[in-house]
């Protein structure tokens, strides 16, 4: 616990301790395990804006190849009370809560659709959200009564999603994909949107995607209602489709 | 002539790219600031997010601003707005809620830049822009995302700007080839409503949406119901056993949205057969080819028609691919002029063009 009260206008990094502004990080450099190499990473991390940086481990991974532990500090500051202000912060509801609140406000099975979309073929992400084993011992959408949930799996083709999403009456369509720097699959996402628009069923069908490189701005931009990314687990997700179900129940449009 | 001035005739008008950074934020910009200098009151939404300072995706892109002037109507979402810092008078809550927050019509009480992410849905972003236009605004701006059109759709805005540009390709004839065939597709034929087979094909898409499909004889008489979801399902085999089942088949209506897949399909069917076939959808926003461009599919006996026409105003284009290469502007315009008829074209950084310069710094465009 901290001694003091934290200022959550100015956060920094915390390690032994409030403020101290400490962080831990490693990297490869693709050059020969040597004191040069050593001299190397701290150089770097000061580039990186580090102060007071310390190598406490470095080893080498492959000839030409070493591998660094870092120590440094950070004395950059983050306004934590302005980002919570923002309303992008969702309170994340416990299994069994998210059980209770379906039954009262949504009061039938949710249908959920899920794949990996395109040339995608990892599925990963869409089995540790929907299936019953779920992730990090959270199980996924399958497990909850609230949901009747389809995995359709990986290299999914839009129509074909669509399809299955219309006929078993979807409340949420969830499409898992790797979005890279090269834009890559960022058509496939949009496409999908734009499909549904085209099928008349934009406003009635809650849109989620999920990937590595996931934000809320980037789903924005896509045309989805919500974006979820690393270290998301299957009752966020579930949090957010019942409370946007019991939302737009609420205001009809 | 102004870009303003082009497209001063659509009330509601939207601005939508080819691919991301194609200029559509350095376009809304010109046109804010010549309906400003006009004295024209407007609003603006986004399907997507504008104004932004970097890329979402690559976040060494430096994004323009969207400045709006005191007076100007805007629907973005009350997180947005408050971090703008600018004054503004709140007019309507919408209850429509985005990964930014929820959606808000405001007014604003001085010039600001301000991060505009309205309704995600094209019916919703149509719904703000009737209501900007009901509080005052005498031109609402739409602005699309990414390379999503649905804001494009007639039922949406009466009127588009297209945005293309050198992200498309590092060949300049690229660029053109693929710019070519995506203002194909915004102008896809119209079916004249009085016409038998557009007469049918309209009959149909009253009939509402749950029919999804039909297939039409040329003299709009034979209109067999298909089964739902057809366009997105069927396979390459069904759709030769339906052509030869319908010998007189001339058109398949097709009320939701049509998959590359399905066009493929039909047009080996109807290769097969040696047959023409139309495929008719309700506009070009629900037409999805990627892979092969309109002209491809006609030769293969499919032509693509719509029951009502996208308003093309003018195509502007951005002679820089960030982080990436650029093309001279006037040689670009000019091939893209040779290869696009009747269409306006303008780069509004250029010094030729002669309109109000949006207040965007030109070190955006600088030369990677």
């Amino acid at each position: 616990m901290p001694e003091r009260e934290v200022d959550l206008t100015r956060v920094r990094p915390y390690a032994d301790h409030l403020g101290d502004g400490l962080v831990q990080m490693s990297f490869t450099l693709p050059v020969p395990y040597s004191l040069a190499a050593r001299r190397a990473a701290l150089e770097l991390a000061s580039a990186m804006g580090f102060e007071e940086p310390e190598v406490v481990h470095y080893e080498q991974l492959t000839p030409g190849y070493t591998y660094f532990v870092m120590y440094v500090r950070c004395a950059a500051t983050v306004d934590f009370a302005s980002l919570q202000e923002e309303g992008f912060d969702i309170e994340y509801l416990s299994e069994d809560e998210i059980e209770t609140f379906a039954a009262e406000h949504v009061r039938r099975p949710i249908v959920v659709v899920g794949a990996s979309t395109g040339s995608d073929t990892h599925s990963v992400g869409i089995d540790a959200m929907l299936n019953l084993k779920g992730y990090h011992g959270h199980h996924g959408l399958e497990g909850y009564r609230a949901f009747e949930t389809y995995n359709l799996g990986s290299q999914v083709p839009n129509a074909a999603l669509l399809a299955k999403a219309i006929e078993v009456g979807a409340d949420a369509i969830l499409v898992s994909q790797t979005v890279t720097q090269q834009n890559l699959h960022v058509q496939n996402l949009t496409e999908l949107v734009e499909m549904v628009e085209a099928e008349g069923r934009r406003r009635e069908v809650i849109l989620a995607c999920g990937g590595p490189r996931v934000t809320n701005e980037l789903a924005k931009e896509l045309g989805y209602d919500a974006g979820f990314s690393k270290g998301t687990y299957p009752h966020h997700l579930a949090s957010f489709i019942v409370r946007e179900l019991a939302a737009r129940a609420a205001v009809p449009r | 002539m102004l870009l303003s001035e082009l497209t001063r005739a659509a009330p509601r008008l939207a601005l939508v790219g080819l691919a991301k950074n194609t200029g559509k934020t350095v376009t809304l910009n010109a046109l804010l600031a010549e309906l400003s200098a006009a004295g024209t009151p407007v609003g603006v939404t986004s399907v997507g997010r504008d104004g932004e300072q970097h890329d979402v995706i690559d976040f060494r892109i430096d994004k323009p601003r969207v400045r709006l002037e005191e007076g100007s109507l805007v629907a973005t979402t009350d997180a947005l707005l408050s971090a703008s810092g600018t004054g503004h008078e709140l007019l309507d809550r919408t209850g429509i809620g985005t990964p930014l927050g929820e959606v808000v019509i405001a007014r604003l009480l001085s010039a600001g830049e301000v991060e505009v992410a309205g309704p995600s849905a094209a019916q919703d972003a149509r719904a703000m822009a009737d209501a900007m236009l009901a509080h005052g605004a005498e031109q609402a701006l739409i602005d699309g995302a990414i390379d999503r059109r649905a804001a494009s759709s007639p039922h949406v805005a009466d009127g588009l700007v297209a945005c293309t540009g050198a992200v498309l390709s590092e060949d300049v004839h690229e660029v053109v080839a693929r710019t070519r065939e995506a203002i194909e597709l915004v102008r896809l034929p119209t079916l004249a409503a009085d016409g038998p087979l557009g007469a049918a094909a309209h009959a149909l898409a009253l009939a509402g949406s749950e029919h999804g499909a039909a297939v039409l004889s040329a003299d709009g008489a034979g209109a067999a119901l298909l089964p739902a979801r057809y366009a997105l399902t069927a396979q390459a085999a069904e759709i030769a056993a339906l052509l030869a089942e319908h010998r007189d088949a001339a058109a398949i209506a097709v009320s939701g949205a049509l998959p590359e897949s399905f066009v493929r399909d039909v047009a080996l069917a109807a290769r097969r057969s040696r047959r023409e076939i139309t495929l008719v959808v309700a506009d070009a926003t629900h037409v999805f080819v990627h892979e092969r461009g309109v002209e491809h599919y006609r030769a293969q006996g499919v032509r693509l028609a719509v029951l009502a026409p996208i308003d093309l105003l003018a195509l502007t284009v951005n002679p820089v691919a960030p982080q990436s290469h650029s093309f001279d502007s006037a040689r670009l315009r000019d091939l893209l002029s040779e290869e696009i008829a009747g269409v306006p074209i303008f780069d509004v950084l250029h010094p030729s063009y002669r309109g109000a310069q949006p207040p965007v710094s030109r070190a955006l465009r600088s030369r990677p």
